[in-house]
């Protein structure tokens, strides 16, 4: 500060004053200040491509500099391939051994440019296609840039056209390939037969307007055979069959590819697709590849008649629900088999078609990891993808639940169930509690969770003796979520989540819970129950323990449930749910009520008339204001809970489970559970 | 001045420090990552000319050119559009017929014969099948001669049941091969089918039930066991030796215990040798609810063209052992019993009984049979997430549509009457609210339970003449039922018991603490339960039904119960207990009731009656408050 107020009051007179090497001193210095700013600035504003690292770590040249590979003559053709190989006999899944996550490992070989003897080039160094197939595996998780620990080897030499594909030479230059040994564990990607997908023409979305034609031919080169079958059909069914051809009078300009023709009408390609519902793909010189990715993507539903003809990735995707299969040899009634089809099932197939043109056909990366992804379900099938992943549209897949229980089973009434206490401090009343469950003749062990850090339990002679083993686990932190852990000790698939003071459920009562559970293995099966309600005036969802005709939740004060939800809970609760409730010390009830609904999408079942757990003397004391936070508190927790699942899983039903007999007319003492409790 | 001097070239020489530091740091930064850092991952390269690079397809190459003659049909890949001719099926319905047994016949051979024949698509007449189905029982070298209406082997089915059989003398020509564990180098698959590998005595009918007592694995339970060479099994020790399955390296298997003859020990997953011959523990470990483990298995799993095996099983590469066995440690929880479920789905619906295992290879072919293929049929058991069962008997469906809560609420869609007298009809019928439709029942009970088209809604409530219920209760009942669609909802009870003393099953309305049947006189349930009984049940049951129609409340609870599983649903019906004895079955319900039971439960080969003790009753079900609070008033009446 000092320094540049003086310069500024006293600097004209500064400078004369000074000796030379002291000027020249100066000069230099601050020449230096100033380029070094000069420095810092450009560098701030440099643009930031040559800063951003990915690059660096990727070689930058031109197709034009590869490597040149000449191939003599007589240099080894590989055998020929082996047309009755499978993956057990042909793959060499040893080198798939020491993947990690059961992940494939793919290498690819560096591009080259292989030259004949004459110096002419075997094929075009490589297509914009095969370089964005290659780059697209480069930059998934199956690449690997180290060539002894891949298990697919991918060639860069580019075989993608087989038309313009030298064959001797290609083969020999695949041979030569440092790894190739017969070309086992090679991958080739072929496109043709088969034209290519044309990922440039324009289309728009699917329209959801009336599909003018019910069936539409658009194949150029076909069989006269077929034609005069399609012909036929078109005579016999008119406007609604419609059959186009090449254009044979456009002039030399316009693109005939993009052009159909029926008679002297003139359809753009493949926009016109989009006006029918269904559309033919019949055997061509390349069994019709080209036209059904076409006919995919306008969303129109494939009628194949090609018989042999294996429908792409038809190894996971179920083309049955996308597409319709006619033999050649039934081409004549295929519109009469297709009128037999509702209106509703083509409707889905549409959806369908157009989701495996979206998932798994749409571009060149989508292609090239769908391959993969097959080889990797093929080395690894017990880590393969499944059925309904592979089919079902997201849609299908957010929409439905799968209920991890599905299994209809009523487990035997010996296995009984363990009751589980969690408790803080509260000895005697956790004793009286210990003391009434273990009367329950199917309780089979007592799992005491003790939740006090500070405090040991009590001593062991202390403890009421019962007739079943009884264990305490302590706890590392005082946290509600504790109730829910999937501990070791839990031997039985039932569990009886009970809290330190409910001493009012009678054993009877407790007994047919289990019963009613055995029945319900799925669901919460608990006592007092709530209803969740939807508030109106605050466009929100409330919380309602009046006594209602409804219930959507039960309480896990005292609540029997399958212990698989206890690891549900623990490890797949959604998203800050379990923190939530921690830190809340409050809710984990409704939490597992969301969680048990949002899985197996089914009610709770509420047994018996019981209303509240406290005795109604006991709510008095605690007053009225208290209550009405609660009320608040528990509302929060729905709406909390219903924003994190993103939607409202709980149901609600009007029934609850009583004994057969409950409050008829028949005497108490023969009747199986007299001892049900009041409210 | 000195000093002001000094404190400016410290502050000079602090500022140069200052900015030479700043701009070193992006120097810095800029120098690091310059040449590809050892280790990561080159990649493939980014050319600078990606975008001139030329498409694979030459300009003028059009996508499609010369066309492609036909090819006529070969018998090495036959399918079913080549080697079968299906409009025989459809004209006359796919029809069954099986040539006569020339030799004398296995045990199984008389089963698998006895069951196709009791099969509702057995025909006598050769003329009207659709497929002709033989069976080669013999062993090598003594074989019976190409049948009559042979064709070509066209829409011809050999059975085979024995490996070598006839290979040699015959061409199997287009005919299809149903072979138990065929091996998959033969196996042509869609047109093949593959039955599984059946133990001599495989019971006909019924069959025992899946072992799986429990949905999770007890945990106590060990991790793998192993079937053995010798036969039997053993439970594998899991750390991770070398060998753990090896029958090689015998000399220590640490704490093992042999489990000699067919004792399956308690154990998640079962580890099965892909050879032949142990197909048959396949079988064995499905019905225990042990996880299969293929190891590169030689054989086609049975009916792999329907069955989604993924889903129950585990096939793994013999030549990762190690890999697998990392796999089923670290298996998620989830995934464990999801297949463990669907073990004892598929053994229950499948495999359990001769008669299930040819009903499955029937429909399968009869889904085949069909003109075209294209997306499942409409059933509501049928759900392809089951492995596109061909007319599956159980509902369990892992996914079912997630549907936003509505308030139930109940709409009659029709009242039909089914007028089951030989007199016509009354002309005039009260006025309803909906359509009242009259069918002629013929006096046929079957008519009762047959899938009429008028019936649009899924919910059917059945009803006597002679019941009488209040709004209450049906509205109650109903509404219970959208819960439970796959159930039936009943009032009225009765309940099935093992009778020591004379050795059979009997059943009776008085055991009221806990029921296992719902009388048909007043009962809601699902239509498609017209279905089953109309297309599905065996033809002496439908013969029984006929000739003693009161049994046809204990048939239809049997074929609830064999489908769901579980018990049916009693609701609180107004009405005193001592009216719930049926009034067509006075009284203790009779010698001739009671044998119905017993008839019922031959014909069904097991007892799939499930009891219960509970009751579904409303919320505030005859509690001490306001019966203005109350929605189903009508129920508190004592």
């Amino acid at each position: 500060m000092c320094a540049s107020v003086k310069y500024n009051i006293r600097g004209p007179a500064l400078i004369p004053r000074m000796k030379i090497k002291h000027r020249i001193y100066y000069i230099t210095l601050f020449s230096v200040v100033l380029l070094g700013l000069i420095a810092t600035g450009v560098f701030q504003f440099w643009p930031h491509s040559i800063e951003s690292s990915n690059d660096w770590s990727v070689e930058k040249r031109s197709v034009r500099d590869v490597p040149v590979v000449r191939l003599p003559a007589d240099s080894p053709i590989p055998e020929r391939g082996d047309l009755s190989c499978r993956m057990h006999t042909c793959f060499d899944v040893y080198r798939c051994g020491f993947n990690p996550k059961n992940k494939i490992k793919v290498f690819i070989y560096s591009l080259k440019k292989y030259v004949d003897d004459s110096g002419v080039p075997v094929s075009n160094t490589i297509s914009r296609e095969y370089n964005e197939l290659l780059t697209a595996i480069s930059d998934s998780d199956y690449y690997t840039d180290d060539i002894t620990r891949a298990c697919l080897f991918v060639p860069s030499i580019d075989v993608l056209n087989q038309n313009t594909l030298r064959i001797k030479e290609t083969a020999q230059a695949l041979a030569q390939l440092s790894r190739w040994d017969r070309g086992t564990n090679h991958l080739l990607f072929n496109m043709l037969p088969g034209g290519p997908p044309d990922y440039n023409t324009a289309l728009d979305v699917p329209r959801d307007s009336p599909r003018r034609y019910f069936l539409l031919s658009s194949q150029m080169a076909l069989h006269p055979e077929y034609r005069e079958e399609l012909g036929a059909l078109q005579a016999k069914h008119g406007e609604s069959v419609l059959v186009l051809d090449k254009c044979t009078n456009l002039s030399e300009d316009v693109l005939s590819v993009r052009k159909r023709c029926h008679e002297h009408q003139v359809f753009d390609y493949p926009q016109v697709l989009q006006e029918a519902t269904f559309c033919v793909v019949l055997r061509g010189a390349r069994l019709g590849q080209a036209v059904l990715s076409d006919v995919l993507r306008a969303g129109c539903v494939p009628v194949v008649i090609a018989d042999s003809y294996i429908l792409p990735f038809s190894e996971v995707l179920d083309w049955k629900r996308a597409s319709v299969v006619v033999p050649e040899e039934k081409m004549a009634d295929v519109y009469s088999i297709l009128q037999s089809i509702p209106q509703r099932q083509i409707e889905e197939m549409q959806r369908q078609a157009r989701w495996f043109w979206e998932a798994y056909f749409q571009s060149i990366k989508a292609i090239a990891l769908a391959t993969l992804q097959i080889i990797n379900d093929r080395i690894y099938p017990y880590a393969a993808i499944s059925y309904e992943e592979w089919n079902d549209p997201p849609t299908v897949k957010w929409g439905s639940v799968s209920n991890p229980l599905f299994l209809p089973l009523i487990p035997p009434q010996s296995q009984g169930f363990t009751a589980i206490v969690l408790t803080y401090d509260r000895v005697e009343s956790l004793f009286r509690v210990i003391t009434e469950v273990s009367k329950v003749p199917s309780l089979s062990k007592l799992l005491v969770v003790w939740n006090n850090q500070n405090k040991s339990p009590p001593e062991e002679s202390l403890w009421p003796k019962i007739r079943v083993p009884l264990k305490v686990v302590r706890t590392a932190e005082n946290k509600l979520s504790n109730r829910f852990f999937p501990y070791d000790e839990i031997e039985t698939e039932a569990v009886l989540a009970i809290d330190d003071d409910i001493i009012m459920l009678t054993s009877d009562e407790l007994q047919f819970g289990y019963e009613v559970w055995r029945e319900f293995p799925d669901r919460l099966v608990g006592y007092p129950g709530r209803l969740h309600l939807w508030d109106h005036e605050m466009s929100k969802w409330k919380y309602e323990s009046e006594w209602t005709n409804e219930v959507s939740m039960v309480l896990t004060g005292a609540a029997f449930y399958h212990k698989y939800f206890n690891y549900l809970y623990t490890y797949k609760m959604p998203g800050d749910i379990k923190n939530w409730v921690d830190a809340h010390m409050n809710c984990e009830d409704i939490a597992m009520n969301f969680l048990v609904a949002n899985v197996t999408g089914k009610a709770v079942i509420k047994v018996t008339p019981r209303k509240k757990f406290k005795c109604p003397e006991c709510t008095a004391i605690d007053g009225l204001s208290l209550d009405q936070t609660h009320m608040v508190e528990r509302s929060e927790c729905i709406n909390k809970f219903a924003s994190v699942f993103g939607t409202m899983p709980l149901k609600v039903v009007e029934h609850r489970a009583d004994p057969v007999l409950y409050k008829d007319d028949f005497p108490e003492k023969l009747k199986s559970f007299p001892n049900i409790g009041s409210l | 001045m000195q000093s002001c001097r000094r404190k400016s070239l410290w502050l000079a020489l602090l500022a140069s420090w200052l900015l030479g530091l700043l701009g070193i740091l992006p120097l810095l930064r800029l120098a690091v990552p310059t040449g590809p850092r050892a280790g990561a991952p080159q990649g493939w390269p980014r050319w600078l000319d990606a975008e001139l690079l030329q498409s694979f397809l030459q300009p003028g190459e059009l996508p499609e050119d010369a066309p492609q003659l036909r090819r006529a049909p070969r018998g090495g890949s036959c399918d079913w559009g080549a080697c079968f001719d299906t409009s025989k099926c459809r004209s006359g319905g796919f029809k069954v017929f099986v040539y006569p047994a020339a030799e004398p016949t296995s045990e199984m051979q008389h089963k698998i014969l006895a069951s196709i024949e009791g099969s509702r698509y057995h025909t006598v007449s050769p003329t009207e099948a659709c497929l002709h189905l033989l069976t080669l029982d013999a062993p090598a070298g003594a074989c019976s001669l190409v049948p009559p209406k042979w064709n070509g082997g066209k829409n011809h089915l050999v059975l085979r049941l024995h490996p070598a059989s006839c290979s040699g003398t015959f061409q199997l020509g287009w005919a299809m091969v149903a072979e138990a564990s065929p091996t998959v180098d033969t196996f042509r698959p869609g047109f093949d089918v593959a039955l599984p590998l059946l133990p001599e005595a495989h019971p006909v009918r019924g069959g025992a039930p899946g072992q799986l007592r429990q949905h999770s694995p007890h945990p106590g339970a060990a991790l793998l066991a192993l079937a053995e060479e010798r036969g039997g099994w053993r439970v594998a020790a899991t750390d991770s030796s070398a060998c753990p399955w090896d029958g090689h390296c015998e000399q220590d298997h640490g704490p093992e215990q042999t489990h000699p003859g067919a004792a399956l020990p308690n154990a998640t997953f079962c580890l099965i040798p892909g050879r032949r011959a142990d197909a048959l523990r396949f079988l064995q470990a499905l019905q225990a609810g042990c996880i299969p483990v293929l190891l590169s298995p030689r054989w086609e799993l049975p009916f792999s063209e329907v069955i989604d095996w993924t889903k129950a099983a585990i096939v793994a590469d013999k030549r990762l052992p190690l890999q697998v066995l990392a796999a089923l440690q670290e298996m998620p929880p989830t995934r464990v019993l999801a297949l463990r479920q669907q073990t004892q789905f598929l053994w229950d619906t499948y495999f359990s009984s001769v008669e299930k295992v040819i009903r499955t290879a029937l429909e399968s072919l009869r889904s085949f049979c069909r003109s075209f293929r294209t997306g499942s049929s409409e059933h509501p058991l049928t759900h392809r997430c089951c492995g596109t069962a061909p007319q599956g008997h159980s509902w369990p469906c892992p996914r079912s549509p997630r549907v936003p809560w509505t308030s139930p609420s109940i709409t009659y869609s029709r009242i039909l009457v089914l007028w089951s007298n030989d007199k016509p009809p009354p002309p005039s019928w009260p006025e309803t609210a909906v359509p009242l439709l009259v069918i002629e029942g013929h006096r046929k009970v079957s008519a009762r339970f047959f899938p009429h088209s008028a019936i649009s809604t899924d919910a059917i409530l059945s009803l006597d003449a002679h019941s009488s219920l209040s709004t209450s209760e049906v509205d109650f009942a109903f509404v219970v039922w959208q819960s439970f669609p796959e159930r039936m909802v009943g009032f009225l009870t009765w309940s099935h018991f093992w009778d020591e003393a004379q050795g059979r099953w009997g059943y009776t309305a008085e055991r009221v603490n806990e029921f296992s049947m719902v009388l048909t006189s007043a009962a809601f349930y699902h239509r498609y339960y017209h279905t089953l009984f109309t297309h599905s049940l065996p033809k002496a049951l439908r013969r029984l039904a006929e000739a003693a129609p009161h049994c046809v409340d204990v048939l239809m609870n049997f074929l609830v119960a064999a489908a769901t599983k579980l018990p049916p649903i009693k609701v609180p019906s107004g009405r005193r207990h001592e009216d719930a004895s049926p009034p067509r079955v006075p009284g203790d319900l009779g010698p001739a009731a009671r044998d119905c039971i017993d008839r019922v439960a031959a014909g069904f080969g097991h007892m799939p009656l499930v009891s219960s003790r509970l009751r579904l009753d409303p919320v505030l079900f005859k509690d001490p408050v306001s019966v203005l609070r109350k929605k189903y008033r009508g129920l508190e009446k004592p």
